[in-house]
């Protein structure tokens, strides 16, 4: 379960985050929608400490993230995460971008991770692709390995943010599916995104923000067609 | 033209010079380990998060860039004698090129490593990758292969800078054809350590330019975008790391 109490994130005198609750229950779909620089990815990366908060708690399956006693390199192992930009590591192929972090970092057997990897970028619809360099493919099918490189470490939660803003308008729906299946099968997820019909048809909860706080949330389904915050209201408008 | 070209004088030089080639590539190999080592490591306390010792690197990077490698030698050969410190020309060949190449390289591994996209440190580090695991596994690895080029050309300002090694009896090219330029009132023997140089040099000028040009040519076709290419800074960044590596560290010959 993830927990934020109150957190507030600045960068210098400019205050992204004013003060964000957020409860998500295990097997929760919570996708977070709002206008660019509502600091909806800021708070993203502010539970897996990417990003360190000025006040407030980040408290991960009951353990404080910023805790004098945690060490967050364990708890992120613990919490996927996806990036816009893909971010795979260009010098390794696909199936040793999966590997890398069950490998050095949790350090099991190399047959072991091999398989788990190979399983997993089949999952994922790259069966055909272990051996590819980043380089060598498509936007969708880079994103579609970074998703299984999270998933190489077993998290208990995935992050999402904004991943698939980057890809041509084709190469969306791949992504969305491996995403949706991945909610079936019922991982914990954060999406940060603008696709609606992944908020309406996946997500358990939607959550809108603006200006650094938590506008308005609720069922997705019932949210979309019936914001009840004016602010929430002229954004739907907008992006429907 | 017999002053500079005599045959006799010539055959005999050359094979006294290319005797001293083991000589001048012991310096050089152990002077280029230690020095690109000692530059990793200067480029990653340059980097880390203790300010103290952020400064501290930074300090030294200046103060050698800053400093001729001819006064190095000199230092490090006759200046630490005086204070009793007696190092013999071979390690004090190695000390002062570690000390100013170091120096040099630091630079260009920092370059390097700032011009990977800070999205590879997140993507290692939100796997729960240490930032020192993320460093050896996903950075490094990255960076070293930027840095080529600009090593290169690291190489050839030291193979030259070997010569400054002369003026501490360290019996390389220079060193031994000034010898046999006094014994032969002729200046073939120079000519002959003139072309041994070029015979390393030339090469490595060629592979360092080959380089650049493949290095232009993928970018040009590639265009894949921000993700992992690098940024213009970060590219001017190394460039003008790589340009500064290209100047004579040992100022002028007196």
């Amino acid at each position: 379960m993830i927990e934020l109490v109150a957190v507030h994130k600045s960068f210098g005198h400019l205050e992204v985050l004013k003060g964000i609750d957020l409860r998500v229950a295990h097997k929760e779909v919570v996708v977070v929608i709002g206008p660019s620089g509502s600091g909806k990815s800021t708070m993203l990366r502010c539970i897996n400490g990417l990003e360190p908060i000025q006040k407030g708690k980040v408290i991960i399956e009951g353990e404080d993230l910023h805790g004098p006693h945690t060490d967050p390199n364990k708890i992120r192992q613990r919490i996927g995460m996806v990036f816009q930009s893909f971010n795979l590591f260009p010098h390794k192929d696909a199936l040793h971008n999966v590997m890398m972090a069950p490998l050095k970092v949790q350090k099991k057997p190399k047959e072991e991770v091999e398989e788990i990897a190979r399983d997993l970028l089949a999952k994922v619809g790259l069966a055909d692709k272990m051996e590819a360099f980043p380089d060598e493919l498509s936007g969708g099918q880079q994103q579609r390995v970074a998703i299984a490189r999270a998933l190489a470490m077993k998290p208990d939660m995935m992050l999402f943010d904004e991943v698939t803003s980057a890809l041509d308008p084709e190469l969306v729906a791949e992504v969305l599916g491996v995403m949706q299946d991945l909610a079936r099968s019922g991982m914990t997820m954060v999406v940060v995104t603008h696709e609606m019909g992944f908020a309406r048809e996946v997500g358990s909860r939607l959550i809108f923000m603006d200006g650094g706080v938590v506008v308005e949330e609720g069922d997705p389904r019932e949210m979309i067609v019936n914001p009840k915050e004016p602010r929430t209201q002229k954004f739907l408008s907008m992006v429907l | 033209m017999n002053a500079f070209f005599n045959g006799e004088i010539f055959k005999d030089s050359l094979w006294l010079l290319v005797k001293t080639l083991p000589t001048v590539f012991e310096v050089l190999i152990l002077g280029l380990v230690c020095a690109w080592a000692w530059g990793l490591v200067l480029s990653l306390v340059r980097l880390s998060r203790f300010r103290v010792l952020r400064f501290l690197a930074a300090a030294y990077i200046d103060f050698f860039r800053g400093l001729p490698l001819l006064l190095l030698f000199i230092f490090v050969y006759y200046g630490l004698a005086t204070a009793g410190l007696r190092l013999p020309p071979l390690a004090s060949g190695v000390l002062g090129l570690a000390l100013c190449y170091g120096a040099y390289a630091a630079e260009i591994f920092r370059a390097g490593i700032q011009a990977i996209h800070k999205g590879q440190m997140e993507a290692a580090r939100s796997l729960g990758m240490t930032q020192g695991q993320a460093m050896r596994y996903v950075i490094l690895p990255q960076a070293l292969k930027l840095v080529v080029p600009p090593l290169t050309n690291e190489l050839i300002a030291m193979v030259k800078d070997t010569s400054l090694m002369s003026v501490i009896a360290f019996p390389e090219l220079l060193f031994r054809a000034k010898e046999k330029m006094g014994v032969v009132a002729n200046a073939t023997p120079l000519t002959v350590a003139a072309l041994l140089y070029l015979v390393f040099t030339i090469p490595l000028i060629r592979v360092a330019a080959q380089m650049e040009v493949k290095r232009r040519k993928k970018k040009k076709k590639g265009g894949a975008g921000p993700p992992d290419g690098l940024t213009p800074e970060a590219e001017m960044e190394l460039l003008s790391a790589d340009i500064a590596g290209q100047l004579p560290k040992g100022g002028e010959m007196h």
